[in-house]
């Protein structure tokens, strides 16, 4: 944030600073200077977003229903292979919710949520970007998404994956971002929505103003669903720091669920 | 439990409004329809992930002490005070006197989802199990 404001202060006083002997006031874990310079230069040319920041999930009123389970208030419209594999599978969470310790979602076996089913998890995300890669920092279990805008393409070489390959471009402002190279081992959210290998999920990601983040998600899945699944999600800068969550605490937490369920009266 | 207070009504629809339709761990664990209320000391206080957990010991109608035991969120979120008390790992002691406000287990097991939490002057601890 301080970074933000340093943008608005005249040069006459950066000089004075700098004559002074202040330093020039950054945001914590700020890249070194000539990234930061590569940033100012694309940003000039009409290109790119400072989108850096601790970002935390604020969602409008009509999405509170849903929002921490889902992307809709009803599930997408399924192929049959889809709705086959939604109907068997077993979510903690949502009207059909199981315990965990019955659950099939491999999110408690610890295994990473995929994308964009990471937005879901209610912790927050840091954006830090780097001339080439804009990353995404999740305080959940740590995981990162690189998102690589340097023009290259997706890989062809490596095995699927669970978070895909995601590869991004500036459109003005707003960061398109083209994931692919799933894997199928995750769920598209936390009620079981199914997806395949050929999951293509894009996102534009976009400063609403200073403080607030918007990303619209498009997920496309010939064989999992009958049409593009479309969502929002939306963010308000924090001046938090990503701490530590990891997954396999979950594991502590089943012994106590257990205890709940044995009961005997 | 005679001593539980079983509010429905005004607590079930503020839930409702709050956005906490659908049940967090799934319908087989927690009663969302149904609020109770417990007051004793605190025996446990575990400041860790995935959830803060608070144990503490009440005595039932027939002199028997039952250990109470409820969940919270992450310590994450509680340290950010996003619900008003910054919490901490040394928030609780063993001996405090604290109110525990949640939605109960279905099995009748002395375990709640926790919604709000009361120290021993009344004053709100955090209002939000979430």
């Amino acid at each position: 944030m301080a970074d933000r404001r340093f943008r608005l202060v005249s040069p006459s006083v950066l000089l004075l600073a700098a004559l002074l002997g202040f330093g020039v006031p950054r945001a914590p874990a700020q890249s070194p200077s000539g990234d930061a310079q590569a940033e100012e230069s694309q940003r000039a040319a009409g290109h790119g977003a400072d989108l850096r920041g601790v970002w935390n999930n604020n969602p409008p009123e009509a999405a509170l229903p849903f929002q921490i389970d889902s992307w809709s208030a009803e599930p997408p419209k399924f192929t049959a292979w889809g709705q086959g594999r939604f109907d068997a599978a077993k979510p903690s969470r949502g009207p059909r919710g199981v315990p965990v310790a019955e659950t099939d979602d491999p999110v408690y076996a610890c295994f990473p949520p995929g994308t964009p089913r990471i937005y879901l998890h209610p912790f927050p995300m840091e954006i830090v970007q780097t001339p080439g890669r804009v990353l995404m920092v999740f305080e959940y279990d740590h995981l990162i998404r690189q998102i690589y805008t340097d023009g290259r393409e997706h890989r062809t070489d490596l095995a699927p994956m669970w978070m895909g390959d995601s590869i991004g471009r500036w459109d003005g402002e707003t960061l398109i971002v083209e994931t692919s190279n799933f894997n199928d081992k995750t769920w598209l959210d936390r009620t079981g929505v199914p997806h395949s290998e050929e999951l293509r999920v894009t996102e534009r990601i976009r400063l609403v103003d200073a403080d607030n983040l918007q990303i619209d998600i498009t997920m496309e899945d010939p064989i999992a669903l009958a049409e593009p699944w479309h969502a929002q999600r939306f963010f308000r800068r924090t001046d938090w720091t990503i701490e530590e969550f990891s997954c396999m605490d979950n594991v502590n937490f089943l012994d106590y669920e257990s205890e709940i369920l044995e009961f005997d009266e | 439990m005679k001593k539980l207070a079983v509010k429905c009504g005004a607590i079930a629809a503020a839930l409702l409004v709050a956005g906490q339709l659908w049940a967090h761990h799934g319908a087989g664990i927690y009663d969302r329809a149904q609020s109770v209320t417990v007051t004793g000391a605190v025996t446990q206080f575990e400041f860790v992930n995935p959830h803060v957990l608070i144990y503490i010991a009440t005595m039932d109608a027939d002199g028997r002490e039952v250990e109470w035991s409820g969940e919270l969120t992450s310590p994450n979120r509680l340290a950010r005070s996003m619900n008003g008390v910054k919490w901490h790992k040394d928030l609780l002691a063993p001996g405090d006197i604290v109110t525990l406000i949640g939605n109960p287990a279905r099995n009748g097991a002395p375990a709640l989802l926790l919604n709000r939490v009361l120290d021993g002057d009344g004053n709100v601890l955090t209002g939000t199990g979430r």
